[in-house]
């Protein structure tokens, strides 16, 4: 068969309706607009609809109804007239009835659902996964993840759960993403990890080692063990990834001849210069001293970070293309003009702090009394050195700690740190006190010296007083100890080592305007963008902020750079930028389940061994204790933005900088389905907009009625509005020839051109399926002009590339192998959104959609999904699909039928309360609605005065109302029924378009027209089997199949209903009259493609297809033998009646013998080539 | 080497019962091949015969379960025409055993696997020389299919 698209003709009326909510009414609601040619937005808050999800109403559906709700949303998804906003939420509605504003906000899903083919290859490369119970009730998935995991869902496009950001990310000075990096470890992707790393800072394997953490501090799993070790981990991906410090360039096409100079090669001047090249800049580093590295080369042990690591990161910043200068001092040997006037437009000063600190008590000028920094220097850098046997080191920073671990190394004796404050309070960090109290390092807590001693010039030792702490706090947050008077005390020393920080000399720059504070020596900058007061004068690090530690200080050259590029730009250094840290992921850590498991500690060397030698101090982390201890990760932010997802979709569907939306829709009515636990029920919703509430009593049927009902009127009140639509004017006497195309049994064209194409589905059938073999094997076949693979066919762009093919190879039948599995033009319950766009977009980009004959066959869910682990067998069942999907379209009929017009008359049989509202509605609609009066009931309808129903009243609405006859004549088919009314030898004739008749008013009416009337034989059937279902069983069931297999009969039931709730009957009356609209509104009949022909010649006239099928009519030939006839578009396309055909009279073009024989042949035949099994 | 399963699967809960298989993750031999109809009444012997004759293993019918079926249709006709085949593929020396009749629910990926299982266990049990004999071989009419 063709493709062919439903005819969804727009009988004139226009409009614009919305849908609020997502439960199985509110898409029955927008499903009735659309067919009565309204333009639907169905606006959900839930990201997408499941069978499950949209009954959200705890009805009483049976397991039977939930079947049909499936096609139900299918069909609602497929419909032109229905645009979806998932993800939406209400926020206001301005105007009123007839013309409202909804201001909408659209909730981001960081996928795009157009190009998003639900394949599931992100989910399988997601790091973050998280395992939450809520009410007892576990769930394990991952950030990225299928919206109704396990079950299908409209739109079937993948989510991704985001909550702000991770504390850990947030509370980087240099914005590592560190649940990133750290999830993708838990994952054993240490390759990745880095790369990631290394996308934010430089020194990844420095930063391991000496950070300062602050991300430990704010690691939400202290709340059930302890902090995630983050720096080991940091350490791990830079020591074990295989890439190593490779560093990639922002804007490669981006050279600036612009000079830059940075001033100091710590880690602020390297950072700033790392991150300038990366932006295409050229800066140049200038340092005083021989080695590289600032105080990461002359302040830090080699114990805590060993000279190859350093040498590996510095040497990778200079593989990038940094130019480091070394031995040249600002200020000395060059200066700011000189370097001005060599062109440099832009500098950092990133000098650190060189001046160290002096108590300023007596004694400091006696032989043996050193400043830490010349005490790191001189040892780090191996030059030979004086170490005392009594070490006494005044202060407890990490300087200080560095400064005893290295003397220790040395001395071989002792070495007493003098902290004025108590163990708890202590600048250094826990860990570094620690080891050094391992190595040996004795710790004197409260204690400050006023006194160095000495004897003959050389030190010998302290006095000291004690100290107490105060309630003064200071600006670290920490009390402020005093010295207790009368404390006084000796510490013998042999060499005293001043550790109490450094300050800055940005005044030995000697650059003329640059505003240094003068009690600290720091240089003064705009905290924001770090701007010196000399324009193009920046500084950043220690010797802005005093002595500090490394973070930070790259921070700051992070920060410089981007203030440099904006300086060198031109443009404003401050817009967009803020210092504010962003909002952190709330969590509740009550309802994540996690296993408390111990925090990993780097293996260390004892400390005996230590003693003896610089070697790095602790080993880090095995691949093993690494990997369990990135998994103690939360993921606080659920999507770790490690990026994997964007890296294995070749579809570029994950869009991650998807935010918030907001928008407007103009539309004449709103309809708000509220669930049960609906979330907008509080909100200030004015009082026309219609809601219908949810009683959780009703059952399905009944709510899809109410939905009808309520959906009808408001189309009616729009077409109304709009003042269109009136169908008077159609004149039911023309005579309309109903055209039936009999559809040709042999192929139309003589030269079959038959292409091939190949859905890769964005990687995920070809990571299975070999396309090359399948190629190979379907080469040599006759009529297969060319084999193509394309990269997504539900897309614009894929049936864009198909129609190119079309054109270019006049192809005539085409053979898709992707996911969708049929051209029926049904919706069944394995269809998906995917496959319905499939189709769509083939349709709509085809040039002569008519003459292109296309056969689906899936690949993915039959092949590549489901035989993943044997891809060589999977390829050659694929390769035997596709053959036989060539086979079938060979055999494919040219075209499908041609649709069947219908009238836009009404015939209403009975006056039934039911009745008479359908009768209104319908008339309402501007169809011509005749209605027989029956008199059944006291009260009669017709009469009541309180629903102002009487005949005259209707007449007024345009209802023609006739007499009981006294025998009805119905013939005809669907679309064009003849009805001739007999009263008395009288008979008048009635043409409609669809028929509603009472049943009970037809049996029980006075005649009961049920024996009087002459029904053509298959209509006659049609009602004896209608009639038969128990409308109070199985009417939930029988409507939902109507509903889902469309109506194509025109013939439609009600059951006497005086005797119930008015309200119910006109509920009734509504449904059936929405069903009417829909049927009528679609202006003709197509056929259901599955319909069976019956050749009248090879028919003998046995009638067991008859006694099967209430459609099939058997009629008398002229020469008065029987025949079987069908009319197509009642046919429901079951195909009982071929298989029961002892003459082979009726075939089913859609699936004929020949078809099914062509492909088990082409599936099964064993041991012959493609060509010959063809 | 996995016996060869033809599939006949109705449209409705036959092939939804197989897709599911997919989407819940199942598996089942890539020798399973299915064929889609519109309902398994749609099936006559012509058909299931062919399929052995082009060299299926076994032939497995699979459609709803009796009084859901999608077109109203009366399971019997189907039940009719297996009961049938199999007394016709016992007068040609076919093993009965190799077709089968199931009725499945809808979405039963796990009832479907199960289903194929058995099939393949029962037809590795049927003595090697009549597992894939062939219509041909006993020289009955090749092609016993209708015209249309």
């Amino acid at each position: 068969m063709a493709v062919k698209t439903p005819a969804h003709s727009d009988p004139g009326i226009g409009g614009r309706a919305a849908v609020l909510g997502d439960t199985i009414a509110a898409i029955q609601a927008a499903l009735t607009l659309a067919e009565t040619g309204i333009e639907v937005s169905l606006i959900t808050r839930s990201a997408a609809l499941g069978w499950d999800s949209i009954n959200s109403c705890p009805g009483k559906s049976s397991a039977e109804e939930r079947r049909f709700i499936w096609p139900l949303l299918m069909r609602a998804v497929n419909h032109p007239n229905i645009t979806f906003h998932t993800n939406c939420a209400l926020d206001s509605i301005d105007g009123s009835a007839g013309d409202f504003t909804l201001h909408l906000t659209r909730y981001p899903r960081y996928i795009d659902e157009d190009i998003c083919t639900s394949c599931g290859r992100c989910q399988a490369e997601c790091s973050a996964q998280i395992t939450t119970v809520i009410n007892g009730h576990k769930t394990t998935r991952n950030a990225i993840h299928a919206p109704d995991p396990g079950n299908k869902s409209i739109p079937s496009a993948y989510l991704i759960d985001k909550k702000d950001y991770s504390p850990c990310r947030i509370s980087c000075p240099l914005g590592i993403n560190v649940q990133g990096f750290v999830s993708l470890l838990a994952n054993g992707k240490t390759d990745q990890a880095l790369a990631l790393i290394n996308e934010s800072a430089p020194l990844a394997g420095i930063l391991g080692r000496v950070c300062r953490h602050l991300c430990e501090d704010k690691c939400n799993r202290a709340q059930i063990d302890s902090a995630v070790s983050i720096r080991s981990l940091h350490r791990f991906a830079a020591d074990e990834a295989k890439i190593g410090p490779i560093y990639t360039i922002k804007n490669p096409e981006r050279t600036s001849e612009d000079r830059i100079a940075i001033v100091g090669s710590g880690p602020a001047g390297l950072t700033c210069a790392w991150e300038l090249k990366r932006r295409g800049y050229s800066p140049v580093v200038i340092e005083s001293h021989s080695v590289i590295g600032g105080m990461l080369a002359t302040g830090i042990p080699r114990f805590r970070l060993p000279k190859e690591i350093r040498e590996r990161e510095i040497a990778a910043i200079r593989n990038l293309g940094v130019d480091i200068r070394t031995g040249i001092t600002v200020g000395r040997d060059v200066n700011y003009h000189y370097l001005k006037e060599r062109g440099f437009k832009a500098f950092f000063l990133a000098i650190g702090t060189q001046r160290n600190n002096w108590l300023k008590i007596p004694g400091e000028e006696l032989d043996g009394v050193v400043d830490c920094m010349s005490l790191l220097l001189t040892l780090n850098l191996m030059v030979d050195s004086f170490v005392g046997q009594h070490i006494v080191i005044i202060g407890d920073g990490n300087t200080a700690i560095d400064s005893a671990r290295t003397a220790i190394r040395r001395n071989h004796g002792q070495v007493t740190i003098l902290s004025w404050t108590v163990p708890d309070e202590i600048t250094a960090a826990n860990e570094e006190v620690e080891e050094a109290l391992q190595e040996g390092v004795t710790v004197e807590h409260c204690v400050i010296p006023v006194e160095i001693l000495g004897e003959g010039g050389k030190v010998t030792g302290l006095r000291c007083l004690r100290t107490q702490l105060t309630d003064d706090i200071m600006p670290n947050g920490r009390h402020r100890p005093e010295p207790v008077p009368g404390s006084d005390f000796i510490i013998d020393a042999d060499h005293v080592v001043m550790a109490i920080g450094q300050s800055a000399n940005a005044d030995e720059l000697g650059i003329e305007g640059l505003d240094i504070d003068p009690d600290s020596g720091v240089i003064r900058v705009n905290p924001l963008t770090l701007q010196t007061s000399i324009p193009g004068v920046f500084a950043g690090g220690d010797c802005v902020t005093g002595p500090n530690n490394v973070v930070e200080a790259m921070a700051h050259g992070l920060r410089a750079s981007e203030s440099i590029d904006r300086h060198l730009q031109g443009t404003d250094l401050e817009e967009g930028r803020s210092l504010e840290p962003q909002k952190a992921a709330e969590i509740d850590i009550n309802t994540i389940e996690a296993t408390p498991y111990k925090r990993a500690v780097m293996p260390a060397i004892s400390p005996q061994k230590r003693m003896n030698s610089f070697e790095e101090t602790t080993k880090g982390l095995s691949e093993k204790l690494a990997q369990r201890e990135a998994q103690r990760c939360l993921n606080c932010a659920v999507c770790s933005q490690c990026m994997e997802c964007t890296r294995i979709c070749e579809l570029n569907a994950v869009k991650h900088d998807d935010c918030v939306r907001h928008l407007d829709l103009a539309v004449n009515s709103v309809l708000r389905f509220p669930s049960a636990q609906g979330s907008d029920q509080d909100l200030n919703i004015a009082s026309d907009v219609q809601t219908i509430l949810c009683d959780d009593k009703e059952d399905i049927a009944t709510r899809l009625s109410k939905s009808m009902s309520v959906a009808l009127e408001t189309a009616n009140s729009i077409t109304q509005k709009n003042g269109i639509g009136d169908f008077r004017t159609v004149s039911s006497e023309k005579n309309i020839t109903i055209r039936k195309t009999v559809p040709a049994e042999k192929p139309p064209f003589d030269n079959q051109r038959t292409g091939i194409f190949l859905c890769r589905c964005g990687g995920s059938i070809t990571e299975t399926l070999d396309f090359r073999a399948v190629a190979r094997r379907l080469m040599d076949m006759t009529d297969v002009i060319c084999i193509k693979e394309i990269a997504q066919s539900c897309t614009a762009e894929g049936a864009l590339e198909i129609a190119e093919q079309v054109r270019l190879h006049q192809l005539d039948r085409i053979v898709l192998a992707a996911c969708r599995c049929c051209n029926l033009d049904q919706v069944c319950y394995t269809c998906t959104d995917r496959r319905g766009k499939c189709l769509h977009y083939i349709n709509k980009h085809l040039v002569e959609p008519e003459k292109t004959i296309v056969e689906f066959v899936n690949i993915r869910e039959q092949c590549a999904w489901v035989h993943k682990d044997n891809p060589r067998e999977a390829t050659r069942k694929a390769t035997r699909i596709i053959l036989s999907g060539v086979a079938r379209v060979k055999l494919s009929p040219a075209n499908g039928m041609d649709s069947v017009p219908v009238l836009p008359n009404v015939l209403v049989i009975g006056s039934t309360i039911a009745n008479i509202t359908a009768a209104r509605a319908l008339a309402n609609r501007g169809y011509q609605v005749e209605l027989i009066e029956s008199k059944l009931n006291k009260p009669d309808p017709l009469q009541n005065e309180k629903y102002k129903t009487a005949p005259d009243q209707l007449r007024q609405e345009n209802i023609i109302i006739k007499q009981w006859p006294q025998a009805l004549e119905i013939s005809g088919s669907p679309g064009t029924y003849q009805i001739r009314r007999k009263s008395g030898g009288k008979s008048d004739l009635i043409t409609a378009g669809a028929i509603l008749i009472d049943i009970e008013a037809l049996t029980t009416g006075n005649p009961s027209l049920w024996e009087t009337t002459h029904f053509t034989g298959v209509i006659k059937r049609l009602l004896d089997r209608r009639m038969h279902i128990n409308p109070h069983e199985n009417a939930g069931n029988d409507l939902l199949r109507s509903l889902t297999i469309r109506d194509t009969t025109g013939i439609f039931l009600t059951n006497n209903d005086n005797d119930e709730p008015h309200n119910d009957a006109v509920l009734n009356g509504l449904a059936v009259a929405a069903r009417i609209a829909a049927f009528i509104d679609k202006a003709g009949i197509i056929p259901r493609t599955t319909s069976v022909v019956i050749n009248e010649e090879l028919c003998r006239g046995c009638g067991t297809c008859g006694d099967i099928c209430p459609y099939i009519d058997m009629k008398n030939r002229d020469n008065g033998t029987i025949y079987a006839s069908i009319d197509s578009a009642l046919c429901l396309g079951c195909g009982t009646c071929v298989a029961s055909c002892p003459s082979g009279a009726i075939t089913q073009p859609s699936q004929s013998n020949k078809q099914i024989v062509s492909t088990l042949r082409s599936l099964l035949q064993q041991g012959k080539t493609t060509a010959e099994v063809y | 080497m996995q016996p060869t399963i033809l599939v006949f699967a109705c449209n409705w809960d036959g092939w939804s019962s197989m897709e599911a298989a997919t989407s819940e993750g199942l598996s089942y031999p890539a020798s399973v091949k299915v064929v889609r109809i519109s309902c398994l009444s749609r099936i006559h012997m012509g058909l299931i015969l062919n399929a052995f004759n082009f060299g299926a293993d076994g032939v497995l019918l699979l459609g709803c379960e009796p009084g859901k079926c999608h077109y109203c249709s009366d399971s019997d006709y189907v039940i009719n025409e297996y009961e049938k085949t199999r007394e016709i593929m016992a007068l040609l020396g076919i093993w009965k055993d190799r077709l089968s009749l199931v009725h499945l629910p809808a979405f039963d990926g796990q009832g479907f696997v199960n289903e194929i299982n058995k099939l393949v266990k029962e037809i590795e049990g049927i003595p090697a020389a009549r597992r894939s004999k062939l219509i041909g071989s006993e020289g009955i009419h090749q092609e016993p299919v209708k015209n249309g």
